[in-house]
């Protein structure tokens, strides 16, 4: 449910929390991506940084260039210019990873787990069961079957926060307890309703499915791709993992690490906001493919 | 050209402020986690303020200067030396091409600076060279400085004999007993009255866990209203557990029943409440503190934390130096 007047509140004196409303519906992550683009587009004085999330958007500001009061005001007037979230329209790429589905790489990781931590299901085999599939199969054709919105790049560099744009591509399952002691970088996992590429070695809860050869981000901006932004992705783009199988992902992890990888990102399309929600309402998420 | 002898226990290449405007790429600001000290180091040696230096933590390191230079030692008492003579803190030196300066163990603080005329001129990595570890960005390598080692150094020519006027400098005694500011909020909320009351009156220690990533505190347990207790499932079962949120650098984020600070090599969002935030203004003090150190928290307004920063940055100018 959309707030009537988003809830703004203070995070110390460089930041503030504006949230749409408090459940996970997806339109208050497009509201707050509306408002990200409005303060790009406004280039509001004292603005440092945004960053949204699933009902939120956070935002830096320098209070030598602006005053707590004056950014309340304006995050006001720029919130009450959003309108009706079904007249939203956001600038989103299409990126497509290729993905290896119950590699060798994650298996080893849940499988240390197993070993050091407690045993555990399979993870591709836990979340089949929860959510009712058939079969690995149906895991991979379910998941690699939609487009993946980009809720927020968060957390640990160029790590992207996705849900499935088709309401019959939701998987949701609960995190590992205890976490894992490590994760293999680019490493794809599900967990609650979401997706995540791991970015780096380093601790996780989601479930491991896949993994990619496709790196995230590159710091020393070497490939083309990296020029404008060290990290691939930005909130409101879209993903979409094609499987591939072993001899493939080798095949591009070997061009990735000469540097002579075409990644795959279009950028011909906008996202209508009540387009895609006109659409999903007519979807039924039990229908799975 | 400085030649790293012994590194200190981690001891990196920071600036200030840091690596602004990536959070929502995933970069924390990282930078200098008592920027006060920092800074003063800096403008002693004829540097701008934000010009990359070097963060010492708990045990310094052994440098030795290749080339002549102007130094400045500020911050944690790490009793400097200078080819085995004491080397006086809060003041420039000038060094000789051969001499070696020796930091010991923090007697006094727990973070030591030391800016050198020029300042470290390794490459920048999104318009900072402030070490971020975790992604192997910045600094030498990416990484805490390690014995071997060659740490550039730029051109510029520094003063020695200037000093910071005692009265400008962050104040280190020997109590262990630190007085915090904390703005409620962004979830304060979340937490009942017993709670906040609790927050700002009892002693909180300051836990070996801690680092620039987070400082983990140990207190009593926390008490929540029906907003944590009773809410939609999709913000989890723990009371502190939220639907993912952006956090604030600063904020004393509630892991269960453990708050942790997150401070400059922080996440930028994840899942659980922020009942307060620690203002930029008290960074300086979280910087100085050492494992079981007290935490006493005073609550104030986002007008005071304004203030607060300002009192501090009015501190870091050449009008502090004599």
């Amino acid at each position: 449910m959309i707030f009537a007047e988003p809830v703004i509140r203070p995070g110390g004196d460089r930041f503030v929390l504006v949230q749409f409303g408090d459940d996970a519906a997806i339109e208050l992550n497009f509201l707050a991506l509306g408002l990200k683009a409005a303060l790009t587009a406004d280039r509001t004085t004292g603005v440092v940084d945004t960053n949204p999330s699933y009902n939120s958007l956070i935002v830096e500001y320098d209070p030598d260039l602006i005053s707590h009061d004056d950014l309340l005001v304006e995050l006001r007037k720029l919130c009450n210019a959003l309108g009706q979230v079904d007249t939203l329209v956001l600038e989103s790429r299409l990126a497509y990873l290729p993905t290896m589905y119950l590699d060798p790489w994650t298996k080893e990781a849940i499988e240390s787990y197993c070993e050091k931590v407690k045993p555990r299901e399979f993870d591709p085999d836990f979340v089949v069961r929860l959510n009712g599939l058939k079969d690995r199969r149906q895991l991979v054709r379910v998941h690699s079957g939609t487009e993946h919105w980009v809720i927020s790049v968060c957390s640990l560099p160029g790590l992207p926060l996705l849900r499935p744009l088709d309401p019959r591509s939701l998987l949701t399952s609960p995190k590992y307890d205890p976490p894992r002691l490590w994760t293999p970088p680019n490493a794809i996992c599900t967990g609650g309703m979401s997706t995540s590429v791991h970015t780096l070695r380093v601790p996780g809860g989601y479930n491991l499915i896949g993994r990619t050869p496709v790196p995230m981000w590159e710091a020393t901006q070497r490939m083309p791709i990296f020029k404008d932004s060290v990290v691939l992705l930005r909130a409101a783009d879209r993903v979409k993992f094609v499987p591939v199988d072993l001899d493939e992902y080798l095949d591009v992890e070997a061009r990735v690490k000469e540097g002579t990888y075409q990644f795959n990102v279009t950028e011909y399309q906008r996202f209508s906001v009540g387009a895609y929600r006109a659409w999903a309402a007519k979807q039924d998420p039990l229908a799975r493919f | 050209m400085i030649t790293v002898v012994k590194p200190g226990l981690e001891t990196s290449v920071q600036d200030w402020p840091g690596r602004i405007g990536f959070w929502e790429q995933g970069f924390p600001p990282s930078g200098p986690f008592d920027s006060w000290s920092f800074r003063l180091a800096n403008l002693l040696v004829g540097n701008q303020p934000g010009d990359a230096g070097l963060e010492c933590q708990f045990m310094g390191p052994t440098l030795r200067f290749e080339r002549d230079a102007v130094i400045a030692v500020t911050g944690a008492d790490m009793a400097p030396t200078l080819d085995g003579g004491v080397l006086e803190m809060w003041r420039s030196h000038a060094v000789k091409a051969g001499q070696v300066l020796a930091l010991g163990p923090a007697r006094k603080g727990a973070r030591a600076y030391i800016a050198v005329a020029g300042g470290i001129d390794t490459p920048p990595v999104l318009g900072s060279r402030s070490t971020f570890h975790m992604a192997g960005i910045g600094g030498l390598d990416g990484h805490a400085i390690k014995a071997g080692q060659t740490i550039p150094v730029g051109k510029g020519k520094g003063t020695p004999g200037r000093r910071v006027k005692p009265d400008a400098r962050p104040a280190l005694g020997d109590s262990r007993t630190w007085q915090i500011e904390a703005v409620a909020g962004p979830n304060d909320d979340w937490v009942d009255e017993a709670a906040h009351e609790r927050f700002v009156s009892v002693d909180w220690k300051l836990q070996a866990r801690s680092n620039r990533t987070g400082y983990r505190l140990d207190g009593p347990e926390w008490t929540f209203t029906e907003r944590a207790t009773n809410k939609r499932p999709e913000h989890g079962e723990h009371p502190s557990n939220v639907l993912d949120h952006g956090y604030p650098v600063g904020t004393v984020n509630l892991c269960g029943q453990t708050p942790i600070i997150l401070v400059v090599d922080a996440p930028s969002t994840g899942g659980f409440i922020n009942p307060y935030t620690v203002p930029s203004g008290a960074f300086w003090k979280l910087a100085q503190a050492k494992p079981n150190d007290i935490f006493r928290f005073t609550r104030i307004s986002v007008a005071e934390a304004h203030e607060l920063r300002r009192s501090i940055d009015r501190h870091c100018t050449l009008d502090s130096l004599e």
